[in-house]
């Protein structure tokens, strides 16, 4: 179709053709529309089938609200066709239907409504419950919208990423929201403005009349300019407001082009104060098939026209609700479209000056008169229109019907601020009751309709705002021009009472003649019909907050916004309850649904590496997560590791043990503060050796344990369990917060490498990159030195036997530990030193009976159930150790369970951990770890069983049970010591 | 109520609104499904008929109605595999007893495991679960893939998928369709249920209860059940009852409808994502509790974006859906992730049903049920034994988790 002429208004460039596809045919827009507007201009008026009915939906509106209007773009489903930029070679298609959906199979739906009561699947397909999954399927292939190509990744796109802070964020680009970003910003306060259109000026942008002498396009072109010039203001076009969260989070995304670098960007941005600035959404008017296509509110007609150079219909009448509508009326009849007639729900009020430019116009003129029903099968084809009482009803042949019943509100924002609303009986529309102190509201979301008051009190709130965040009126303000701040806001506050009010709204909900609403949509996403409205009330189901669960009303992709105060209205209409004591829905974020895969942004994955990870990998270590790090798990193919195991048990294998949180604490109070946190009496401990202990939480359950080594004077070093290492510090403070000790406390763990050295030939290994005395008399097991390492490497060493061998924990300066790692290496090649892992550890120490924490302990169990009350100082009441009470009111509890070691009886099979232990029908408990042992030769493990697994002292037999899916399988074990391997330690102590 | 617009009231109302009397044999604090069911036991089974339900909002405002509805018996130990498995098998049941459809979709559920210490867990669940004559079944990465085709189970996720723990007869519910359903079924056996009545005391006599206060004036009970979820143990504490529950904000959203193509629930415990396809198309995803005690039901951007971070991460191909909607609700949670079932706590006639955090949803029928006996008979049913308040005092904890608890200040 031949586009407008364009006017000073129009945003899309005509002369420049951009070719796309629709539903496979080939089409063209212009550079600068959306989808919707390249569509609508080739005459596609079918965009799409709706949810439940099929029914056959076009453009209501531009702005992306609801499921009418969404459309699939090259395989990516629900993009919004009015406010998706046109690129050149998209392919568009529609969505809840095959091909053209012009027509649809499924249409057929749309006649049996009558069998479709709101909430009728609850009643139906239940019976006999064997013929449900039959229905379920059926109904699961008929529900959803679009079509999720599962095949790709949808990775294509430049995301990117933007946290701001602002001392005042601005929720829309209109007039007033420019005019408060402007009265805002100064040296000092920095302001963040949001529009979600691509350019700012909000509805101004497309109106030409006159006020003042000059015409609104040109205020909010000028404003704009304003903005995009001032200093401290960040303008963010193309970039709607997902939600404002707590502490006025403002969250968004915005959609970039070539020149941006970014296809889409999150953005999120922390500000002191917020003006919210989003204007109005038009109510839509409920009255028979008024989702036709060609039905739409009267802002997507008339922005088609001024903003697109779209011709939006050819002969259009209107029923509508306000002035702003009326506006519209006589301006698309001034660029020649033929508006048969202008129906005004409100029989009077009407604004003199455009009821009179409409009679200029030769444009009927109907007040008191409302749409009752659209005509036309497939697309609007003309009107009946009829007094409100339904007595006189007329008909008019058309192909555009511009609908609404007023305006509201957006108060999507708002809502999400945390703002209450009313419904006020002056506007119609529920209006701001109360909003947080540091939230401000401005333009036509607070009622405004005249364009000085509009812009007016954008300007106050930005005052407003900025003299909050001054501390109020009268406060010593920071900045040298704050007095005439006050001043300003002082006069700016008196001419807002000057300027006209919000004006009385249009109360009108439905159209005359609604019969039984069976056609009349409350909300077009789901299908939901006025009648079910009057179903939902009759079930019981009769307040907003109800009928949105029960009927749908406000669940799809329009959210609040299409059915928002509707839902409301009509249910206070059907109960006959008065609409002020009725409370609209609550909004849910987000406000516009975004994309997946742009809340994600690039979605770095941060973990940490140790400074021995490359050489690791180099050497074949297969990497796990472990909590903030990679860590080598294998250092084969073989998960069971046993050329690992084995070269530790008979050569030497060096372990990369980093993760390992390392500690300083110093200060007098240090010792009583290790005494609080520690089970054990650490006022023991000596120069040199290392003190093992563990920690428990205030049940008693082990939560972490390492060594403490004295180091001087009132300064200790310890270690704790890779994944305690970043709560140490907290939980410290904590145990002690109401003591007021002088303690200071060092997270070491990433400024230290760690590197175990651990098998019959450590000794000799370390012996050769250190002059250090390394005989057993010297350093003996348990020991602790400070040792030099190469030339001159600083090495903190202690002899500790985890892994059940000989062994050296040597902890280096981070930057060193590559070259020591290396010098090891070398040194240990004639001794045939090998890497092990977590995996070869895991198996070493299980041998030796060495518990790992949450492997062989968990809630139910303490640390005297696991068998480690050897550490707990019993005695000690006065240094009020963590997790003492806990110990001492179950020491002597009976049926507890416990830790014990296990040995497979000959033939017994091999089970696996989380295998669980059982008699008769009871299960006992679990096993922890098992595992085959060379060294051992026999299968042994550790298991948590109930105390009476147990027996008396005999030797008892534990009966394994496994299924993981197939077919039981039971193993007889013994219960044995659980000290496997060496059980008397020489292997450690020579 | 009278019509004011067109269209004649035709349907029945679901459940039957009777005024509000002065005394009631039993009154329950709370209209989410754990209330309701305990009063439609208590009504239909044990002939106790003369039963309030008191709701300060309305029916299933709690909990109920904000939980993401997946239902299954795959528990990490032996007493609570007995009582969620008898809970799994109630919803059919349920269905043709209510005469409403619970929309029970039996889709199976794929929980993920990252790591070896996951796939040990799993197993132990597993194997109790088989144990139980509950099926799981431990499948390997390639067999989850062909379940969910939309897993990534290559080594690019920040997590990579090890194994899978599949239990097939679990699934999602239509959460709302429980609600209404208990309250029709309650109200068809006698049961008065009252929405916007607010419970702001508790009468005792001596160490019995006999009545609560509320803003539509006093009422009269012989017996008092709590079943509140999130604000049981608030109103616990009008009898300066102190209960070990700490109240967290838990957050669940959808994205807009697809044509279905997740045809089981996946959850992950690394990712902290649960997610399943509705019957009406939308992804529901949640699983995040907000570590600070509180009562709010605010939603973060924190938690939306780390949502999207985590789905996209293992199911790539949901970066093309778009989130819709995210809202909160309150988790009760106790020390040990197990609920509090007990009677006469503290006062006679006293019951409790609450402490449930994340697993109120599943266990609201089993858990009326036995609580209705309960109350009925006076004598707690075996299989709630477990439950007793006594467990936290003697440092009894259950073992639903493997690790120790963090919320609130610390332990």
């Amino acid at each position: 179709m031949r586009r407008l002429a364009p006017s000073p208004t129009t945003r899309v460039e005509v002369d420049r053709p951009v070719p796309f596809r629709w539903v496979g045919r080939s089409i063209e827009g212009c550079q600068g529309d959306t989808v919707a507007s390249a569509l609508w201009n080739a005459g596609v008026r079918t965009f799409g089938r709706s949810f439940e009915y099929h029914r056959p939906r076009g453009l209501f509106d531009l702005e992306g609200e609801g499921a009418s209007q969404l459309v699939a773009i090259d395989g990516l489903p629900n993009q919004s066709a009015g406010t998706t930029a046109l690129r050149a070679g998209m392919s568009v298609s529609a969505q809840n239907v095959s091909g053209d959906p012009r027509s649809d199979l499924y249409g057929v739906l749309d006649r049996f409504d009558r069998w479709m009561p709101a909430g009728f699947y609850y009643r139906r397909f239940h019976r006999p419950y064997r013929a449900w999954p039959f229905f379920q399927n059926r109904m699961r292939a008929l529900a959803g919208l679009g079509v999720l190509d599962t095949s790709s990744p949808h990775d294509d796109a430049r995301r990117s990423e933007l946290y701001l802070n602002a001392d005042v964020a601005v929720v829309g680009g209109g007039v007033s929201g420019m005019a408060a970003a402007l009265a805002a910003a100064r040296p000092g306060v920095r302001v963040c403005l949001f529009e979600r259109r691509p350019w700012l000026g909000g509805h101004m942008d497309w109106r030409v009349r006159e006020t003042r002498g000059e015409r609104l396009y040109e205020r909010a072109h000028g404003l704009a300019e304003e903005v995009a010039a001032h200093p401290h203001i960040r303008a963010l076009t193309a970039a709607p407001v997902t939600g404002i969260w707590g502490e006025n989070l403002v969250t968004g995304f915005q959609n970039g082009s070539d020149a941006d670098g970014f296809d889409e960007r999150h953005w999120e941005c922390r500000a002191r104060a917020v003006i919210v600035a989003t204007g109005t959404i038009e109510r839509p008017l409920v009255f028979n098939h008024n989702d036709r296509p060609g039905v739409m509110v009267s802002d997507t007609a008339w922005r088609l026209a001024r903003s697109y150079a779209v011709r939006p219909g050819m002969r259009a009448v209107f029923s509508v609700g306000d002035d702003l509508a009326l506006e519209a009326a006589v301006d698309l009849a001034s660029l020649g479209i033929d508006v048969a007639a202008v129906a005004d729900a409100r029989a009077d009020g009407a604004d003199p000056e455009l009821v009179a430019a409409l009679e200029r116009a030769g444009i009927e003129f109907l007040p008191g008169y409302a749409a009752s029903a659209a005509l036309g099968k497939h697309a609007v084809a003309g009107v009946t229109i009829a007094t409100l009482d339904g007595s006189d009803e007329r008909r008019f042949a058309c192909d555009l019907l511009v609908a609404n019943a007023g305006r509201q509100p957006d108060i999507g924002a708002l809502s999400s601020a945390g703002a209450r609303f009313r419904h006020s009986p002056h506007t119609h529309t529920f209006e701001i009751e109360s909003l947080p102190a540091d939230v401000f509201a401005a333009g036509r979301v607070t009622g405004l309709v005249d364009a000085e008051a509009i812009e007016t009190s954008g300007r106050r709130a930005g005052l407003e705002a900025f003299v909050h965040l001054a501390g109020g009126l009268g406060a010593a303000f920071p900045s040298t021009d704050e007095p005439s701040v006050y001043a300003e806001l002082t006069k700016i506050r008196a001419y807002s009472s000057e300027l006209p009010g919000p004006p009385a709204g249009c109360g009108i909900l439905h159209g005359p003649n609604l019969g039984s609403g069976r056609k009349a949509f409350l909300d077009f996403d789901e299908d939901g019909t006025w009648k079910n409205a009057v179903q939902c009330a009759e079930q019981g189901f009769d307040v907003p907050e109800l009928a949105k669960r029960f009927g749908n009303f406000g669940l799809g992709p329009g959210q609040y916004r299409v059915p928002g105060q509707n839902v409301a209205m009509a249910m206070a209409q059907i109960t006959g309850t008065a609409i002020e004591e009725i409370r609209c829905t609550t909004v849910r974020p987000p406000l516009i649904a975004p994309k997946l895969a742009t809340v994600a942004g690039p979605n770095h994955d941060s973990y940490k590496r140790t400074p021995l990870h490359d050489d690791q990998a180099s050497r074949g270590g297969v990497f796990r997560r472990a909590g903030a790090w990679q860590r080598a798990r294998y250092f084969s193919d073989d998960h069971t590791c046993r050329a690992e195991i084995r070269n530790v048990r008979e050569n030497v294998g060096l372990l990369d043990s980093s993760p390992l949180g390392k500690f300083r604490i110093y200060g007098p109070d240090a010792i009583h503060a290790l005494q609080r946190v520690y089970i054990s009496d650490m006022t023991k401990m000596k120069p040199g050796r290392c003190k093992y202990s563990a920690m428990c939480n205030d049940t008693g359950n082990i939560i972490d344990d390492g060594v403490v080594v004295p180091m001087g004077r009132d300064d200790y070093y310890f270690t704790t369990s890779s994944n305690r290492a970043a709560s140490t510090v907290e939980w410290f403070r904590y145990h002690t917060r109401y003591d007021g000790w002088n303690y200071n406390l060092v997270n070491l763990t990433d400024t230290l490498a760690s590197i175990n050295l651990a098998g019959p030939r450590a000794r000799d290994v370390l012996r050769k990159v250190t002059d250090a005395d390394l005989s057993n008399q010297a350093f003996p097991y348990i020991g602790y030195r400070e040792i030099a390492v190469g030339d001159g490497i600083a090495a903190r060493c202690m002899r500790l036997g985890f892994v059940g061998e000989l062994s050296y924990e040597l902890h280096v300066g981070a930057s060193h530990a590559p070259h020591v790692w290396d010098l090891l290496w070398s040194a240990g090649e004639e001794f045939g030193i090998q890497p092990f892992g977590l995996e070869a550890q895991n198996a070493l120490r299980a041998e030796k009976g060495h518990v790992i924490i949450g492997a062989e302990s968990e809630q139910r169990v303490t640390l005297l159930d696991i068998g480690m009350g050897w550490l707990w100082s019993r005695e000690d009441t006065a240094s009020k150790k963590v997790g003492a009470p806990a110990l001492r009111a179950c020491q002597d509890q009976p049926n507890r369970m416990k830790l014990v070691g296990f040995r497979v009886d000959e033939g017994g099979g091999s089970p696996q951990d989380g295998a669980i232990v059982v008699d008769g029908d009871d299960i006992l408990g679990f096993v922890c770890t098992t595992r085959y042992s060379e060294a051992l030769g026999w299968q042994f493990g550790m298991a948590l069983v109930k105390e009476r697994a147990i027996g008396d002292g005999d030797v008892a037999g534990l009966e394994i049970y496994e299924n993981l899916g197939g077919r039981p399988r039971r193993t007889r074990a013994t219960i044995v010591p659980p000290h496997f391997y060496d059980p008397d330690g020489t292997r450690l102590r020579s | 109520m009278t019509p004011a617009g067109p269209g004649a009231l035709r349907l029945e109302r679901l459940w039957e609104q009777r005024p509000l009397k002065r005394s009631y044999d039993v009154i329950i604090i709370g209209g989410g499904i754990h209330g309701l069911a305990t009063a439609y036991y208590l009504a239909k089974e044990h002939g106790i008929r003369d039963v309030a339900v008191l709701e300060r909002q309305y029916i299933g405002f709690g909990g109920s109605g904000r939980n993401t509805a997946i239902v299954r018996a795959n528990q990490r130990t032996q007493e609570n595999v007995r009582l969620y498995d008898e809970g799994l098998k109630l919803w059919p049941i349920l269905t043709d007893e209510l005469d409403y459809n619970l929309m029970f979709f039996n889709c199976g559920n794929l929980n993920l495991a990252h790591s070896e210490a996951a796939v040990n867990a799993f197993r132990l669940s597993v194997n109790t679960a088989n144990f139980n004559h509950v099926e799981s079944e431990l499948l390997d990465a390639q067999s989850c893939k062909e379940l969910i085709p939309i897993l990534d189970v290559s080594d690019k996720p920040k997590y990579p998928i090890q194994a899978g723990m599949y239990h097939p007869p679990g699934g999602v519910l239509r959460h709302d369709a429980v609600v209404w359903g208990l309250a029709k079924g309650a109200a068809e056996h006698g049961v008065d249920i009252h929405q916007g009545v607010e419970v702001q005391g508790i009468d005792v006599q001596g160490a019995k209860v006999t009545g609560v206060r509320t803003n539509h004036g006093p009422i009269e009970c012989a017996k008092l059940g709590v079943m509140a979820g999130g604000y049981g143990a608030e109103v616990c504490a009008m009898l300066d009852l102190e209960l070990p529950v700490h109240p967290l904000t838990i957050q669940a959203m959808v994205t807009q409808p697809l044509k279905p193509f997740l045809h089981h629930v996946v959850s992950s415990g690394a990712y902290h994502v649960y997610a399943n396809q509705t019957l009406k198309g939308e992804i529901a995803t949640g699983a995040h509790m907000d570590p600070q005690v509180n009562y709010t039901t605010d939603a973060t951007a924190h938690y939306f974006k780390h949502q999207a971070e985590a789905l996209t991460d293992f199911m790539p191909a949901l970066k093309g859906a778009r989130f819709l909607r995210i809202w909160a609700g309150l988790a009760d949670m106790t020390p040990d992730m197990a609920p509090i079932l007990d009677g006469n706590v503290g006062f006679d006639g006293l019951y409790l049903d609450l402490g449930w955090g994340y697993f109120g949803f599943k266990s609201g029928p089993v858990a009326g049920k036995y609580m209705a006996e309960f109350i009925a008979r006076e004598t707690c049913p075996e299989i709630l034994e477990p439950f007793a308040l006594d467990r936290f005092l003697e440092n009894r904890y259950m073992g639903e988790t493997a690790t120790t608890m963090k919320y609130g200040h610390w332990d």
